[in-house]
């Protein structure tokens, strides 16, 4: 709802401001909907200056119309794919995070949702060279563990608080805050994060069920109303700078027993990626395993249902993971 | 109100008929005719928007690989449009054409001839994105001195028209006229321009509601957008995943690829005002490949 002020386009001044809402038309919308004609004989203005203001301000508040072709080509330039660093996980993602786009890690509490979070920050900021957005709503994070990571993939000092450095932490804790943090990133805040290191590709929003989930339910529609809003500017900060956008969120059972993401069905729209996390049963002597499962369980690139297991502790891979350890322990003693 | 020459023959000229665009969704005869609005309705995961690649993809490729070469609008109100996904779809249904034409002989086709028609099948499509529903009626506004400007724009695509159901509804408060007011006065205004510019519009609409008692409930398939709407619309798909075939979970060697693949269901009522006002109803299945859609 845009308001109608004077000065908003040349020929709309108070006089025909307090005619026009004489004649009850408040708002851009009952302006541009309204009956030319008809308006000009109510307000006795001449019509060729009400077409001509409604004309400049259609023009000013709605969205272009783009062709596809060079839709196609300004995606083809920039589009990025970001590889998380698990090779199984990057396997279901077809090769990585896409920007633009929402990508959703659903999963039980301990299936490992907040650990591949913390690995794609280290893997985008240390190998990719490129800034991430990490928005903590749990309170999991810990700079030592993602210095534990970095600590696995190269022993340089000085790299790991370069990498350290180009992951922004922010803590909050209810959904308006979140959504302060989300606006302000799209007024500017991006770019002023962009200024120290690398571009920010990434925003991390771990998790967005937990601030959004105590406000549904019951009669009132206005967490709803937050949740889709949450959702619009995630979508259009991921759009307009090529960001990848990741979140998380937590499972439910259906109505036949099945685990299912949560935040219900209209939340199932927004992102375009969906995987869920599971734990895998192994021996009952085995206790603490660090394997887990992923199942694509929405895409619109590869056929869904997929899965992949991959381990926890070696996220690079195994080869790596092997050294690693060996030099935590060295570190350790 | 005066218009020039150009637009009064755009506005009066016929725009092409979509009747024959999928005929495998609709009853016999019973395509979207001029003027007539369909619905697409479905839970997450369902197919609607592959439906809208292979709807969009039919109407922008070249009559040489089975398209009907019209002006295509897309109206995007929740960033859903995957344009690599769309170019990917147009490609394939593409290359089929061309080898099917020129037969079995692997002629070097120049890349150059490739993008050629690519570009040329994307520059038929018009997007647009809107992000709150006053924007979407400005935009309505706006398009439709598009509409009399180009006479071959002969499809709308909205994808989806829910979008802004939940944020109307927390701006209205606790009046209802207030809650549908913009999507009221949006849907008199598509009124207004099938009228005047007899073109076809297909609209996607998300579900809201989780069916708890079995996939054959019809409470949660009961359309909740507003009266000024559910008026316009003539066909409606609903759309639905098939059970997946127990026979087929057990077969593990043979033709994995295509167990992977889900089936999808399609059901189409008709209420079409131009047949003698009967009710007519199609259920058809689809899959979908890397080619789009392709009905069982």
């Amino acid at each position: 709802m845009v308001i109608l002020r004077e000065g908003m386009c040349p020929g709309l001044d108070e006089d025909l401001l307090r005619s026009l809402r004489a004649a009850d038309i408040r708002t851009v919308e009952d302006l541009v909907s309204s009956d030319s004609e008809e308006l000009a004989q109510k307000c006795s203005v001449s019509y060729k200056a009400l077409f001509a203001i409604r004309r400049v301000l259609l023009a000013q508040h709605t969205a272009f119309p783009v062709s596809g072709a060079d839709l196609y080509e300004e995606l083809l330039s920039s589009t990025a794919i970001l590889s998380t660093g698990n090779p199984s996980l990057d396997k279901l993602l077809d090769s990585g995070l896409f920007t633009g786009e929402i990508t959703e890690l659903s999963g039980g509490p301990g299936s490992g949702k907040s650990q591949v979070c913390f690995g794609a920050a280290v893997h985008i900021s240390h190998h990719l060279k490129q800034s991430v957005i990490y928005i903590d709503t749990t309170g999991g994070l810990t700079a030592s563990r993602l210095l534990q990571m970095l600590r696995s993939e190269t022993t340089n000092t000085d790299e790991q608080m370069e990498a350290l450095q180009r992951i922004r932490i922010v803590r909050l804790f209810d959904v308006y805050a979140l959504l302060d943090c989300l606006y302000g990133l799209c007024g500017g805040g991006l770019q002023q994060a962009s200024v120290g290191g690398g571009s920010v590709k990434a925003v991390i929003v771990d998790s967005v069920s937990a601030v959004i989930a105590p406000l549904l339910g019951g009669k009132q529609s206005e967490g709803m109303s937050l949740m889709t809003q949450v959702a619009g500017v995630l979508k259009t900060m991921a759009k307009d700078f090529s960001v990848a956008a990741l979140v998380t969120n937590h499972v439910t059972r259906s109505g036949s027993g099945d685990v299912q993401p949560g935040l219900g069905v209209s939340w199932s729209h927004v992102p375009r990626t969906r995987i869920l996390l599971e734990r895998v049963e192994t021996a009952p002597s085995v206790s603490r395993s660090s394997l887990r499962s992923a199942t694509l369980i929405k895409s619109s690139r590869q056929p869904c249902c997929i899965k992949e297991e991959f381990d926890l502790r070696w996220w690079s891979g195994a080869a790596g993971g092997a050294s690693g350890k060996r030099k935590l322990d060295q570190a350790g003693s | 109100m005066s218009e020039s020459g150009t637009q009064l023959f755009a506005r009066l000229e016929a725009r092409r008929c979509l009747k024959d665009i999928e005929p495998r969704l609709f009853p016999d005869d019973g395509g979207p005719d001029h003027g007539e609005v369909v619905e697409v309705y479905g839970p997450e995961g369902t197919g609607k928007t592959e439906l809208l690649y292979h709807l969009l993809s039919r109407c922008v490729l070249p009559e040489a690989a089975g398209g009907l070469e019209v002006d295509v609008v897309f109206v995007d109100t929740d960033y859903s449009l995957d344009m690599l996904r769309l170019v990917s779809i147009l490609d394939t249904r593409l290359n089929k054409g061309r080898t099917t034409l020129k037969g079995l002989s692997t002629s070097p086709s120049s890349a150059g001839s490739d993008e050629a028609a690519l570009h040329l099948c994307l520059s038929r499509l018009l997007v647009v994105h809107c992000s709150s529903s006053s924007q979407l009626l400005l935009t309505l506004h706006f398009l439709e001195t598009t509409l009399s400007s180009r006479s071959s724009l002969a499809l709308l695509l909205i994808d989806s028209m829910s979008a802004f159901y939940w944020s109307d509804r927390g701006e209205g408060g606790a009046s209802i006229s207030k809650q549908e007011e913009k999507l009221s006065k949006s849907s008199e205004l598509l009124g207004r321009l099938l009228r005047d510019y007899r073109i076809t519009i297909f609209a996607t609409c998300h579900a809201i509601r989780r069916s708890n008692s079995g996939p054959s409930s019809s409470e949660t398939d009961r359309p909740f957008l507003c009266r000024p709407w559910q008026r316009l619309v003539t066909h409606r798909l609903l759309c639905s995943r098939q059970e997946a075939d127990p026979d087929q979970a057990g077969s593990d060697r043979g033709d994995g690829e295509q167990r992977r693949r889900r089936v999808f269901r399609v059901h189409c009522t008709s209420s079409s005002l131009s047949s003698t006002g009967t009710k007519g109803s199609r259920t058809s299945s689809f899959r979908v490949t890397d080619g789009g859609v392709e009905f069982i």
